[in-house]
């Protein structure tokens, strides 16, 4: 298998748009392979990733619709749909065809439009990435899901909800040094917990905004990637699944699909959680996040609230978990949220994410989950 | 037998009767709520229907105070993962339970609902 390099990203301002999601995707696109410094010519590939466009814009066959308005009509599109590890998925998938030498230069990324519909219908569209037999008729949402999961968390290990704000006031606070985020105001602890309750131990300021936005990146082989400045390797990527059903977790304060990812990615890569330097990982909500730095191994079961609470994940911490304010400040367009997340950890290790780089990184990792836990995406990088 | 539960259609229907049906592994014994082609364990495909008794204790919960369109008028409401006596988990509507007495290891038993014509899986004092 051939080495695969990223060697341009582009990511819209996240937060309310009046553009569509072909639209938002094509502008982010145009930027990343401005960013590489390639051709638009050199495209071999289009890889793109939606969840609701059918339900929020009455539009499907939209990969084929951004390449046009990209301007790159004849280019072959495939469109990828896995809940919120969409355009995480279609990058995978994008490596694969790279690394196995089918092609050498491939677009790929994802964008996302809800703000356009009201926050109700929002949040019947995000369940239909839920079973639809048995969740969706109990009146299950995105929120409830992982309100059962911190409950088990707090259950199991005693993690609280003022460990979960930590997390909130983190990411927050991390939003205020990045641009493109959709949050740039620093919340207090006090706010959060104050905050009304969406799902019970879950408040609003434990959940993550609906956001519009696009994101992309340039995958290219080595052999392209060598004739560029600056190109950030894949060094693993890899994929796990587990059960739709949350009734069948056997353990609720886990998500195992997140440990078989990262097993696979650092296998993979040869790396262990020690090596790496800079994290974007999928904080949907404030649980999430602990759940995750434990199950990528960077904390022991049990401690990620505690991680959030002495501020290990903070800029300047241990381990900087989310420096572009993740899904919590940074926004979550679900269908470019995975690209979104590569394109920070490119960001970081070239050494150009200003205020919120974290010094002298060298290895990022990259988490994505899709739905109740049943898709998650576990990619890293590294620097020449 | 095997045939006619096999399907989620089968499921809710038997649910509606109240009678809460799984199947179960004719090899390893394992059972299964939804209904699926191989055992998860071995992936046989030897499934019997087997009859629940309906009694649980909750594993995990949730109060909804947000919900999806068209689900508004039904906020607040409480929802569980309760693990059945029989050893297999199902994700339920709780009614006529106060919020606040609601933990994991409380006893439930199942009982079946029907909102808005729509069949779910309910929960109540056990």
């Amino acid at each position: 298998m051939r080495r695969v390099a990223v060697i341009g990203v582009g990511v819209t301002k996240f937060g309310k748009h009046d553009r569509t999601s072909a639209e938002l995707f094509a502008q982010a696109g145009a930027d990343a392979i401005l960013d590489a410094g390639i051709a638009p010519s050199a495209i071999q590939a289009l890889y793109f990733g939606n969840v609701t466009g059918g339900e929020t814009e009455r539009q499907l066959h939209m990969a084929p619709l951004a390449a046009t308005l990209l301007g790159l009509p004849n280019v072959p599109t495939t469109r990828f749909e896995n809940a919120c590890a969409t355009s995480h998925v279609a990058f995978r998938h994008a490596v694969m065809e790279i690394a196995s030498g089918v092609s050498d230069v491939i677009l790929v990324g994802g964008a996302e439009r809800v703000l356009n519909v009201p926050t109700e219908s929002a949040t019947e569209f995000f369940a239909y990435c839920s079973d639809a037999s048995l969740e969706q008729p109990a009146g299950l949402t995105f929120p409830g899901v992982f309100a059962l999961i911190a409950r088990a968390h707090m259950d199991k290990y005693g993690t609280t909800e003022e460990q979960m704000a930590h997390v909130a006031v983190k990411n927050h606070r991390h939003g205020t040094l990045n641009p493109k985020a959709q949050f740039q105001k620093e919340i207090s602890l006090e706010t959060v917990l104050k905050s009304a309750y969406v799902a019970d131990p879950l408040k609003l300021y434990d959940c993550c905004p609906f956001t519009d936005g696009g994101a992309a990146v340039v995958l290219a082989s080595e052999e392209v990637a060598r004739r560029h400045r600056r190109p950030i390797w894949v060094l693993g990527t890899h994929a796990a699944s587990d059960t739709m059903f949350v009734q069948e977790k056997r353990d609720l304060s886990r998500v195992t699909a997140t440990e078989r990812a990262a097993q696979g990615a650092y296998r993979q890569a040869g790396k262990t959680p020690a090596d790496v330097d800079v994290v974007e990982l999928h904080d949907c909500f404030t649980i999430a996040e602990i759940v995750a730095t434990e199950g990528l191994g960077f904390f022991e079961p049990g401690t990620g609230g505690l991680a959030a609470e002495k501020g290990w994940t903070s800029l300047g911490g241990k381990l900087p978990v989310n420096p572009s304010g993740g899904l919590k400040a940074k926004g979550h367009p679900i269908g470019a949220t995975g690209a979104a997340q590569i394109a920070e950890i490119v960001t970081q290790l070239r050494g150009e994410a200003g205020k919120r780089q974290v010094d002298g990184a060298t290895t990022g990792l990259t988490h994505t989950l899709g739905g109740n836990t049943a898709t998650v995406l576990v990619s890293l990088f590294g620097r020449d | 037998m095997t045939e006619r539960v096999i399907h989620l259609k089968d499921f809710f229907e038997e649910a509606r009767a109240g009678h809460l049906t799984a199947i179960r592994c004719g090899r390893c014994g394992a059972l299964a709520i939804p209904p699926k082609e191989f055992c998860e364990q071995g992936h046989q495909r030897e499934w019997q229907p087997v009859a629940l008794e309906g009694a649980g204790t909750v594993v995990s919960f949730t109060v909804i105070r947000i919900a999806p369109r068209g689900r508004s008028g039904e906020v607040p409401y409480a929802v569980a993962v309760v693990r059945l006596a029989e050893g297999v988990s199902l994700l339920g509507r709780v009614v006529d339970i106060p919020f606040g007495t609601l933990k994991a290891g409380l006893p439930v038993r199942f009982r079946p609902l029907e909102i808005d014509g729509r069949t779910m899986i309910g929960f109540g004092p056990a």
